[in-house]
């Protein structure tokens, strides 16, 4: 039986995460017999401290040796990974490397985006889609709605947002 | 503050003035949601017009107020609004304006008053709806009070693009808004041109004497 055909109606991925030494993305999934983990190890070839994390994720997830396997893992976290791996072959600290990682994929509330160019604005943008598209309620998914209607009044007692100036003047 | 900027001519605004033709502006910073908005409002019915040149997307609709066709036209700022200031034109012959903040983001809501002075400054009496963005991220938000809207009296929606909350209501609201302003604002310019001719009349009255001239004016009363 082809292998290949075999996982994609089975696996059920759990957990993906890197080793260092030597480097390799490790994928904890379940097959067909329900609770029963296994593991997979694809080991990291061909990549250096100036490798573009973005590549190699995409390559080992089209890899045909591996792709039924990481179908459910995504591009994101296979990228988010190799960064942490990159980050080691750079002799950061795993602590640096995080903050690097965090800095790069949340956005700062108090940055003004007007005053981005057009490649920085479209990288903040594509940060905010990531949560767009966690929370989008698609027209294909069953209990799609097209008119949802949900009231919050506005009333007295509420508190304030926090952003309005005391003064009178302003808002 | 807006300048002349590439002054969009081709661009046809006398349509505006007919009877079932409605121009709706959306303002707001960058990435507050706008198009994601029109997007989804509009889901698969959504043929953007680009008109990179200007800087600007238009998205055409076609809406039933109270029996009657509308045709839609809403106007999407595509980068312009990195200015902070959009391009007179933009607001030519606006008949109400969507105005929109991201509730996770303070500094777009500060500029909601740099939008509503420069709107003001074109368009003093259109219908203007003010916009929270992105509850879908924080719906604690919702439960906060918002002075700018109540500072101006304007209604504030809460609204999420992703999970749709309140999304089709914003928009037919404002349409319903915008057909309501056109049509007394119509009157209101019909009243005008009314009053002026009588005014040409009792003009050429004058030669005549006898004529009373009152009448003319009364036709004038608040109805």
């Amino acid at each position: 039986m082809d292998p290949a055909v075999y996982v994609r109606m089975m696996c059920t991925a759990k957990k993906c995460g890197i080793r260092f030494q030597p480097p390799a993305i490790i994928l904890i999934y379940e097959n067909e017999m329900k609770g029963k983990s296994r593991q997979r190890i694809m080991p990291v070839r061909n990549f250096s401290k100036f490798s573009d994390c973005s590549r190699a994720a995409e390559q080992l997830k089209n890899n045909p040796r591996h792709k039924n396997y990481l179908e459910q893992v995504s591009l994101r976290q296979l990228e988010k990974l190799f960064r942490v791996l990159r980050g080691y072959l750079q002799g950061q600290s795993l602590a640096e490397t995080m903050e690097q990682i965090q800095r790069e994929t949340t956005i700062d509330p108090e940055e003004d985006l007007n005053k981005l160019d057009d490649k920085e604005l479209a990288k903040r943008k594509s940060i905010m889609d990531e949560l767009f598209e966690k929370n989008q309620k698609k027209k294909e998914d069953p209990n799609f709605v097209y008119d949802i209607e949900v009231e919050f009044p506005q009333d007295e007692h509420l508190q304030s947002c926090g952003w309005d100036t005391e003064s009178a003047d302003e808002f | 503050m807006a300048s002349d900027r590439a002054i969009p001519c081709e661009l046809d605004q006398e349509k505006y003035d007919a009877d079932d033709n409605v121009k709706i502006i959306c303002l707001g910073d960058s990435a507050v949601g706008k198009s994601k908005l029109m997007e989804r409002f509009l889901m698969d019915g959504f043929q953007p017009q680009q008109l990179s040149t200007y800087a600007l997307t238009l998205y055409k609709h076609k809406a039933t107020v109270d029996g009657r066709t509308v045709l839609v036209d809403f106007w999407d700022t595509a980068g312009q609004e990195r200015f902070q200031s959009m391009h007179a034109s933009y607001y030519h012959k606006a008949h109400a304006c969507i105005m929109v903040f991201d509730v996770q983001r303070k500094v777009t809501y500060k500029n909601l008053s740099t939008w509503y002075t420069e709107l003001r400054e074109f368009r003093p009496e259109i219908p203007c709806i003010v916009v929270a963005n992105k509850i879908d991220a924080d719906i604690k938000m919702t439960q906060k009070s918002f002075n700018f809207a109540r500072k101006f009296s304007l209604p504030l929606y809460f609204v999420s693009a992703a999970d749709g909350t309140n999304v089709v209501k914003l928009f037919n609201d404002a349409i319903r808004l915008a057909v309501s302003y056109k049509h007394n604002t119509q009157d209101f310019m019909d009243e005008v041109l009314q009053e002026l001719e009588n005014f040409d009349l009792e003009q050429k009255d004058d030669d005549v004497p006898d004529q009373v001239q009152c009448g003319s004016l009364e036709s004038l009363s608040p109805s």
